[in-house]
């Protein structure tokens, strides 16, 4: 990508003016977007992302440049702007020899996305389309989305990492539309895995694609959600959501390290219900949040948050490492070299417990029931969070009742976790994208079902 | 390789391969951003990333590709990506625009802005921080205080001839202050736009950002009900601005907006009016020509509560049989053309902002919405969001509400606006262009208070 004595050359020369600590971050990226819709292949992009970022340290400051004139020159330019950023420093000579290092994949690759041409991409788009649409009358638009990228990188610092890896993405976004005459609603459901075209070609399309087709549906018959404090069971997979909101970025040590966290100074405390075990893994095989090494060159690997309600542990970057004295976990991830990296998640989830899905149904007598939840946000000085459930329905005497639209979720973080009253064995991940100061990149959050003993359902009709 | 060459270079190569017409879109953006945390710098970074995508007409249909490395073999690493990319392409044909000699002679670029130098916005962005922490010793710290500036340049070439080039820059202050009082803790975000840093007021900034958190302190319950409703103007432009799809003629004729069918009828209250203003001097979307390169101009979409036009693209108006609005707009470069609004907002009214909820016996005003991206569908127009405000009693403001969330529907909610302040101002840029609102009362929505 970029041949190693010019590495070294930015290196050295970000550190003249005396940082302790320099990296370059080389992309490469190929992107396919195709969207059908209206039964017709509506885009169809592709491209090339490329790009060198530059990071320096001294200290607890942090600079980066970032630039895609690739040329010597544009480089050393580059590096020197972060160099001279850095005031007050004695000029000095540091050489930075690289040695390169093997990476070994642990998320194997079978059919690299371009070696595919898109017609038979294109198959699996009108599949797709054509079973949403035929689930029920009421279908009145499709749109279906195939997102693949393939991401070359070269990571190497002044601690000697000198480092390649490729990583690639499929996911598949389905959205089915149900109208009447007074009204829309919408059904979603995206499959993804960092995997290569094998995903798509293997994947469950009827199950997917009616999935979004029946939420949609479900919805346009649905009355709105009463507003009050309930009992709220979450359904497994995407469900997840809420801990990746309500906690998992309170975790994130750009939050901790500023104390800018509910969590913060909180290791060795309980901070959860005895039922939450919450766990961060990036090695789970070709996951849609999986890395074989993060975006700072550090390997992936497990590590337990929360155990049984104990605080173990935070997600941890190289930078805030300085700021907290701890190491990094192999958290520090970015969407591409437009973004200096930061602590985020990778796959995220509550462990399974003991509980049966029935069980836990069964044993409400009156609450909601959150089979689909949408996105959500969360303040982290604050904890306070809000998520949107897609697909809800009421739960009395132990049984699902009628499906309800519109309703929403909030609450507090840290009050949440502790009020985890049942914990299902069905543990299942789904796929998301996740934003913050780093930018968007692929996560996943997971968690069997479970439910929570109250939480403010915001509706639209009264209690 | 420079621009030109690479443009000629790449218009004959297209020829050569069967490409009738052919587009090259450029953009170059360059930027300052810098945070500081307890006085120190923590985040510092400087860019510059310029790019090219590519249209072009093969067999009638049009293919697009993009790349970010410009160098020799990139000519036909576009072609070829652009080549197998039209010919799957389906529905109404695409073209290219050939040209209006009626550009309007507008330059959105500040040189005072160019002259700020480095030191000069740490500097600035320092000292706002500074007065921030002095301000009130409830202040515990600043979660987040930003200062960015950032230079767009565009340029459209076709081989019909079309050569056109815009630029914008702006810089922008951004806060989150975090306040506690006793084990309440609370925060905000603050954000201000300016062409020029020497018109920017450290002290009213500092001020204003630290207000706007400390307000929220002593956050009390409130039952849940249907309230009427202040709306404030960021409040109520984030709202706007997630629903903006839906006056696009592109989800009209998509079947995916609930204003299909309702040209020249009534969709809103009539103290409602919305206008897109391309040629607003502070707009971070201002810009001479769309990125179709047809020529932008005012366009009125609701006048006193009637629609009164879609935005349109080339290909969205020769559908409809009108002519472009000049909305055909990428999201970057690595989009085709959609269509979305360039600064739109709600045109202020008369009324002042105090006078909005002299008249409450009881009522909600609501400062701040959040989960926009998830609690909103444009489609249905339902939305239900986390919500920051106060609880509004006999016409004066009694105590900020613990968190609540607001439930309704924006087509529902347009037709309750019983009157508009007077205090317009803008949302951040984002994904859906520069939205702005004033303050708006509203007749009532579901609240529901943690």
């Amino acid at each position: 990508m970029l041949n190693k004595s010019l590495i070294e050359d930015v290196l050295s020369a970000a550190l003249i003016t005396g940082g302790d600590f320099s990296e370059v971050f080389v992309e490469d990226r190929f992107t396919n977007r195709m969207t059908l819709q209206s039964s017709k292949l509506e885009k169809s992009l592709s491209g090339r992302d490329f790009g060198v970022g530059i990071r320096v340290f001294k200290g607890l400051n942090s600079i980066y440049a970032y630039t895609n004139n690739f040329s010597k020159e544009g480089l050393l330019q580059a590096a020197n702007a972060c160099a001279q950023a850095i005031q007050n420093s004695e000029e000095k000579t540091i050489v930075v020899p690289l040695v390169k290092q093997t990476n070994e994949s642990i998320h194997p690759f079978q059919i690299m996305p371009n070696s595919v041409e898109k017609g038979r991409k294109l198959q699996v788009l009108r599949k797709a389309d054509q079973i949403a649409r035929s689930y029920h009358s009421s279908i009145s638009q499709a749109i279906i989305g195939l997102v693949e990228e393939e991401q070359h990188v070269l990571i190497a610092n002044s601690e000697g990492t000198y480092i390649e890896d490729t990583r690639v993405w499929s996911r598949l976004a389905i959205n089915a539309i149900a109208s009447n005459e007074h009204d829309m609603q919408t059904g979603f459901y995206g499959p993804g895995r960092m995997q290569g075209f094998e995903f798509i070609q293997n994947l469950n399309l009827k199950h997917y694609a009616r999935e979004a087709a029946r939420i949609a549906v479900t919805m346009l018959n649905a009355e709105h959600a009463p507003s009050g404090k309930f009992p709220v069971i979450i359904d497994n997979e995407f469900g997840g959501v809420i801990f990746h909101e309500a906690c998992g970025h309170g975790l994130e040590a750009t939050s901790v390290a500023k104390n800018n966290s509910v969590f913060a100074n909180k290791v060795g405390k309980k901070v959860a219900s005895d039922l939450v075990t919450y766990i961060d893994d990036g090695t789970i095989t070709n996951e849609w949040g999986s890395i074989n090494i993060d975006d700072e060159g550090e390997k992936a690997r497990k590590n337990v948050l929360i155990e049984n309600g104990i605080l173990k542990g935070y997600m941890i970057d190289k930078f805030n490492a300085r700021r907290m004295n701890a190491e990094s976990t192999g958290s520090g991830r970015r969407e591409s070299y437009k973004y200096a990296p930061t602590s985020r998640m990778t796959n995220t989830y509550i462990a399974p417990g003991s509980s049966t899905p029935d069980e836990i149904i069964a044993n409400t007598e009156h609450g909601i029931y959150a089979k689909y939840l949408g996105g959500g946000q969360v303040n982290p000085a604050t904890g306070d969070y809000n998520f949107a459930v897609n697909e809800a329905y009421l739960v009395k005497n132990g049984k699902i009742d009628k499906p309800l639209r519109g309703a929403t979720l909030i609450g507090n973080g840290a009050k949440t976790i502790q009020k985890v009253d049942m914990v299902g064995n069905n543990l299942g991940h789904g796929a998301g994208m996740c934003g913050a100061s780093s930018g968007s990149i692929p996560v996943n959050v997971g968690q069997p079902m479970l439910r929570v003993s109250e939480i403010t359902v915001g509706g639209r009709e009264a209690n | 390789m420079d621009l030109i060459t690479f443009r000629n270079k790449l218009f004959a190569e297209g020829e050569k391969i069967g490409l009738s017409d052919i587009e090259l879109y450029y953009e170059k953006q360059s930027g300052f951003g810098c945070q500081v945390s307890q006085g120190e710098i923590d985040d510092y970074r400087s860019s510059t990333v310029s790019a090219v995508s590519v249209r072009g007409l093969y067999q009638g249909k049009m293919g697009y590709a993009y790349t970010e490395k410009l160098d020799e073999d990139s000519v036909s690493f576009l072609l070829s990506n652009l080549k197998e990319n039209s010919v799957l392409i389906e529905g109404d044909p695409e073209k290219l625009f050939t040209g209006d000699t009626t550009y309007e002679k507008l330059d959105f670029y500040s040189p005072a802005l160019l002259e700020t130098t480095i030191e000069e916005k740490i500097n600035f962005l320092k000292e706002v921080t500074n007065k921030i922490y002095e301000y009130d010793k409830r202040v515990v710290q600043t979660s987040y205080a930003s200062i960015q500036d950032q230079l767009v340049e565009k340029a459209i070439f076709n081989n019909n001839g079309l050569s056109l080039q815009d630029r914008n820059n702006f810089l922008f202050v951004m806060f989150l202050v975090v306040v506690k009082e006793d084990e309440e803790i609370k925060s905000d975000y603050y954000f201000k736009l300016t062409k020029d840093l020497g018109a920017m007021d450290a002290d009213e900034i500092a001020k204003e950002a630290v207000e706007k958190s400390l307000r929220h302190l002593g956050g009390k319950p409130y039952p849940n009900k249907t309230y009427p409703i202040i709306l404030n103007n960021s409040a109520s432009a984030g709202l706007l601005a997630v629903f903006s799809p839906t006056f696009s003629a592109k989800s009209v004729q998509d079947n995916q907006s609930r204003l299909k069918g309702k040209l020249d009828t009534m969709i809103a209250s009539k103290a409602i009016t919305l206008i897109d203003n391309p040629h607003l001097p502070d707009g971070i979307k201002s810009g001479t020509f769309d990125s179709e390169g047809v020529p932008t101009r005012k366009l009125t979409v609701v006048e006193n509560g009637i629609l009164k036009s879609y935005f349109h693209n080339l290909k969205t108006a020769e559908k409809d049989g009108v002519k472009s609005t000049g909305h055909g707009n990428k999201s970057s470069y690595k989009d085709s053309i959609g269509v979305s609004p360039s600064n739109f907002y709600v045109l202020p009214g008369d009324t002042s902002y105090e006078d909005l909820y002299k008249d409450f016996e009881e009522g909600i005003m609501i400062t701040r919405l959040s989960g926009l991206h998830s609690g909103a569908d444009h489609v249905s127009g339902d939305f239900s969001l986390a919500a920051e405000g106060f609880y509004i009693k006999d016409g004066k403001i009694l105590s900020p509400t613990n968190q609540m969330t607001i439930a309704g529907n924006f087509f529902e909610l347009l037709h309750n606006v019983e009157s508009v302040g007077t205090d317009l101002e803008f949302t951040p840029a984002d994904f859906y262009g520069y939205i702005g609102s004033p303050s708006l009362k509203i007749k009532g929505l579901a609240v529901t208070i943690d």
